[in-house]
C-alpha cells in the first residue's frame, strides 16, 4: 500500500527531496506525539525547576519584589546545622528505607513467584500499601504508632513481653518509625518489580541446576540474584531519589521532630519556605537537594556500567 | 544534526506557546469584594464567615464571595502574591501581621478614618499596629488563653481549682494517676499539649506560662528596636515547670511532643487527659463533644516569680495590597467591627464562633452568650499578651518552638543552657529584621 503511494510521488518530485521528507516523517511523527507530554513537562517542571534556581539568588518578597542577595541563601543554608542533621537524616532514611525494601520486596517475590491461581489475590493484597496515598497511610500509621500501653503497636509488642515504645515521640525512636513504615509501603513496590524481574529468568538455567544437584540457596546465589541484576540497579536508583525526597510521611508524623531528630530536607526546606517565608533559602535548600540527587544517580550509573562492562 | 534541529524548533514553539498562556493572568476587575479566612471549609465557623458577608452585603450592596481555607493558608497566600491577585479582604491571625507586612501584602488603615474605630478596644488596636506604629488592620476578634478541664474528673478526685502552679502539677497528678475516669486502668494524662513544632506550637503552648511568671520573648529597646529575653530566668522557669511536666512528673499526653493542635483536640475528646491551656474557639465544641456538666474554664495561675499573664491573640481584618475595591474594603472592614459585624461573628454559644471575645466595647458579651465560662476567657484578657510589633513574628515563633520542643522531648536537656542559645538566635534573627 505505502509503496503505491510512494510510487505515484515519484512521478512529480524528484528524488533527493522525497529522501528528504521521508528522513524527516519520522522525527516530526515522533515529537508531535511528545509534545503534549512535553508541554506539560515544560510548564509544570522545566520552568519551575529554573525559576527555583533563579529565586534562590534573591531574598524573595513575592509582592514588593524580589532583592538580590547572590549566594548569600547558599551560604545561610549550608551553615545551619539544622540542615546538616537534616542531610543526615534524609541519608539514613533513604537508605535504610531503600536495603530494607529491596531485601523484604526480594523475600516476598520469591516467596509468592510462581503460576499458582490464589497468588494473583496474594499480589493484589500484598500491593495495597503502594496504591494508598501516603498521606492516609501516615495516618492511619501515627494512630498506630499511639506511644501509650494502649497504642496498637504497643499492644503487639506486649504479645512478646517487649516493653511499650514511644515510637515517635522520643528523639531516640522516631526516625526508625518513620523508616519502618516506610519499608512497609516501598516493600510491595520492590516486589512487584522483582516478580517482574524473576519472570525473564531462564527457567532452563534452573533444570540444569537441579539436574546438577544444586541446592536452593545455590541456585538463588548463582542464578537468580544474577539475572536481576538490572532490576536491582533500577530498584536501588528509584528507591534512593525516593528515599532523598521524603516529605509527606515525616510532615504527618513529626513535621521533623522531636528535637529535629527526624527533620529531613524536604520538611526543612518547607518549613524554611512557608513556616519562616524564606522562600529564598528555601529554593537554595531546593537546588542542593536536586543536586545530591543528580550526583548520586549519576554514582550509581557509573557504578552500573562500569560492572557492566 | 536536522533531526537535534528539529527537536529545538518543537521545543521552541512549545516554549512560546507556554509563555503565552503564562502572561495572560492579569488582576480580576469585577465588582465582588474576595474575602479569604483561616478557617477549615464547610466548617461551622466557615458558615459563620458566610453569615457575615451576606450581612455585609445586604446593608452595603456589596457583593462577596468567602474562601475558607485552612490548611497552608499563607502558602495560598503567597501563590497568590506571587501572581499579584491578592484577595481583597483577609481575615487572619493577628500574629500574622509582621509576616504579611514585610512582604507588602497589607495596606495602611487609617484609624481615624476608619467609622466606628473608637469603639474597639485599645488593647485589640495594639495588635493591629505594625513595627512602624502604624495600623495595618482593623481589628476584629480578640482571645485570651486559659484552662479548659475535666470539672468531673476533679470533683472526682477530690480537688480544688488550682491557685498556684503547685496546685496545677498536684492536679495533672492526681489526673495522671488516680484514674479519673473510673475504667481500671492508668490511661490518662494531666495536661494534653500541642507540643510539636509545626506552625510553632510549642512556643504558643508554652507562652501563657512564660507570660503568666512576668517573662517575655523580647522586651523594647527603644523604637521599634527590641531584645530578646529568652535567658530571663522567669522564662526559664516557665518552660523548666513544663519540662518537669513532660519528663519528672510525667503527666503530659503521651505523644504531645509531635502533636498539633488538631491532634491534641482529639486527645482531650477521647478522655485521655483532663487540663488543656488553650483558647476560647474550641469551648463550644468541647461543650458539645465531652459534655457541658463535664467541662469547666479556669484562668491560668499567676507563676511564682511573676504574672498574671496568659497569651492574647485574635484576628484581624487585613485590606490587602493591590485591591480594585478599596472603597469596598474599608466598608467591610467597618461592618466587620461594628456591632451587628460583631454579634454575628460570635454566633451566640453555638460552635462556629469567629468572633472570639468582640473588641467592640459597645458589644455586652453576657447578653449575647448565656455559657458563663465565657466570663473565664474574657476576664483572663485584661492581662493578656500579644506578640509583640516586631517586623516578623513568624520566624521567631517557629525558632522558639524548636528550642522549646527540644527540652520536652529530650529530658536530659538542660534549659537553661538551651533557652541561653534560644537567645542568641532571637538576638540574631532581630539584627536580621534589624529591630535590634
Amino acid at each position: 500500500m505505502t509503496s503505491t503511494v510512494t510510487r505515484a510521488g515519484a512521478a512529480t518530485a524528484p528524488p533527493r527531496r522525497r529522501a528528504h521528507r521521508v528522513r524527516w516523517r519520522g522525527p516530526l511523527v515522533a515529537w508531535l506525539f511528545l509534545a503534549p507530554a512535553l508541554l506539560l513537562f515544560l510548564y509544570f517542571k522545566f520552568i519551575p525547576m529554573f525559576v527555583g534556581l533563579w529565586k534562590s539568588l534573591f531574598k524573595v518578597r513575592t509582592f514588593l519584589g524580589d532583592e538580590w542577595v547572590g549566594l548569600d541563601n547558599y551560604r545561610t543554608i549550608i551553615t545551619d546545622d539544622v540542615f546538616a542533621a537534616a542531610i543526615w537524616h534524609s541519608v539514613v532514611l533513604a537508605l535504610g528505607t531503600t536495603i530494607g525494601s529491596l531485601v523484604l520486596g526480594l523475600g516476598l517475590a520469591l516467596l509468592i513467584e510462581g503460576p499458582a491461581r490464589y497468588l494473583w489475590f496474594v499480589r493484589t493484597a500484598a500491593f495495597l500499601p503502594v496504591v494508598t496515598t501516603m498521606a492516609a497511610v501516615a495516618e492511619v500509621w501515627r494512630i498506630m504508632f499511639h506511644p501509650a500501653d494502649n497504642g496498637m503497636l504497643n499492644v503487639i509488642i506486649g504479645w512478646a513481653g517487649v516493653d511499650p515504645q514511644p515510637w515517635l515521640a522520643s528523639e531516640h525512636s522516631s526516625l526508625w518509625s518513620i523508616m519502618l513504615m516506610s519499608v512497609w509501603r516501598g516493600t510491595p513496590y520492590d516486589m512487584m518489580i522483582f516478580l517482574a524481574g524473576l519472570v525473564g529468568v531462564d527457567r532452563t538455567l534452573y533444570e540444569a541446576a537441579a539436574v546438577d544437584g544444586a541446592s536452593t540457596w545455590r541456585r538463588l546465589r548463582h542464578i537468580t540474584l544474577p539475572a536481576l541484576r538490572p532490576v536491582f540497579w533500577i530498584l536501588f536508583t528509584l528507591a534512593a531519589i525516593r528515599g532523598l525526597r521524603v516529605f509527606v510521611e515525616v510532615y504527618v508524623l513529626t513535621n521533623g521532630g522531636p528535637n529535629n531528630s527526624s527533620e529531613v530536607l524536604m520538611t526543612l526546606i518547607y518549613k524554611l519556605g512557608f513556616q519562616k517565608n524564606e522562600l529564598g533559602v528555601a529554593s537554595a535548600g531546593g537546588i542542593v537537594l536536586f543536586l545530591a540527587t543528580l550526583v548520586l544517580t549519576v554514582i550509581v550509573q557509573l557504578m552500573r556500567r562500569r560492572q557492566a562492562a | 544534526m536536522s533531526r537535534r534541529l528539529l527537536g529545538v524548533a518543537v521545543a521552541a514553539a512549545l516554549a512560546a506557546t507556554v509563555t503565552g498562556c503564562g502572561s495572560g493572568g492579569s488582576s480580576s476587575t469585577d465588582d465582588t469584594l474576595e474575602i479569604w479566612i483561616r478557617q477549615p471549609p464547610d466548617s461551622d465557623s466557615a458558615k459563620t464567615a458566610q453569615k457575615l458577608a451576606d450581612a455585609f452585603t445586604t446593608s452595603s450592596g456589596v457583593k462577596t464571595k468567602v474562601v475558607a481555607l485552612f490548611d497552608d493558608f499563607e502558602t495560598k497566600l503567597n501563590q497568590q502574591a506571587a501572581q499579584r491577585q491578592l484577595p481583597d479582604i483577609v481575615i487572619n491571625d493577628t500574629a500574622q501581621l509582621g509576616n504579611m507586612h514585610s512582604q507588602g501584602w497589607l495596606q495602611e488603615v487609617d484609624k481615624a478614618a476608619l467609622a466606628g474605630s473608637g469603639d474597639l478596644a485599645d488593647r485589640a488596636w495594639q495588635a493591629a499596629a505594625g513595627s512602624d506604629g502604624k495600623f495595618y488592620a482593623a481589628p476584629f476578634s480578640a482571645q485570651a488563653f486559659a484552662l479548659i478541664v475535666r470539672k468531673d474528673w476533679r470533683e472526682k478526685v477530690g480537688m480544688e481549682p488550682p491557685a498556684t502552679w503547685e496546685d496545677l502539677t498536684k492536679l495533672a497528678v492526681a489526673f495522671t494517676e488516680k484514674d479519673p475516669d473510673g475504667n481500671g486502668r492508668k490511661d490518662t494524662s494531666g495536661f494534653v499539649a500541642p507540643a510539636g513544632t509545626k506552625r510553632g506550637y510549642a512556643s504558643w503552648y508554652a507562652s501563657s506560662l512564660i507570660y503568666a511568671n512576668g517573662a517575655d520573648f523580647l522586651k523594647p529597646n527603644g523604637p521599634g528596636k527590641y531584645v530578646a529575653t529568652a535567658n530571663d530566668p522567669r522564662f526559664v522557669e516557665a518552660v523548666q515547670y513544663l519540662q518537669d511536666q513532660f519528663c519528672r512528673t510525667k503527666t503530659v499526653n503521651p505523644g504531645a511532643v509531635s502533636n498539633d493542635t488538631t491532634v491534641t483536640h482529639e486527645v482531650f475528646e477521647k478522655g485521655q487527659g483532663g487540663i488543656y491551656l488553650v483558647g476560647p474557639y474550641v469551648l463550644a465544641r468541647f461543650v458539645k463533644s465531652v459534655g457541658t456538666d463535664k467541662i469547666e474554664v479556669l484562668p491560668v495561675p499567676k507563676g511564682p516569680s511573676g504574672g498574671p499573664g496568659t497569651l492574647g491573640e485574635g484576628e484581624n481584618v487585613y485590606l490587602m495590597a493591590g485591591s480594585q475595591l478599596q472603597d469596598a474594603q474599608k466598608k467591610f472592614a467597618e461592618f466587620a467591627i461594628s456591632a451587628e459585624g460583631q454579634r454575628i461573628g460570635m454566633n451566640k454559644d453555638a460552635n462556629g464562633a469567629i468572633v472570639r471575645l468582640p473588641v467592640n466595647r459597645t458589644v455586652d458579651m453576657a447578653a449575647e452568650r448565656q455559657d458563663p465560662r465565657w466570663k473565664v476567657f474574657q476576664e483572663s484578657y485584661d492581662f493578656a499578651v500579644y506578640a509583640p510589633p516586631v517586623p516578623n513574628w513568624a520566624p521567631i515563633r517557629q525558632t522558639s518552638a524548636d528550642a522549646i520542643n527540644t527540652v520536652w522531648a529530650d529530658c536530659s536537656a538542660d534549659v537553661k543552657t538551651a533557652m541561653e542559645g534560644l537567645n542568641t538566635k532571637l538576638t540574631q534573627e532581630l539584627q536580621s529584621q534589624k529591630a535590634s
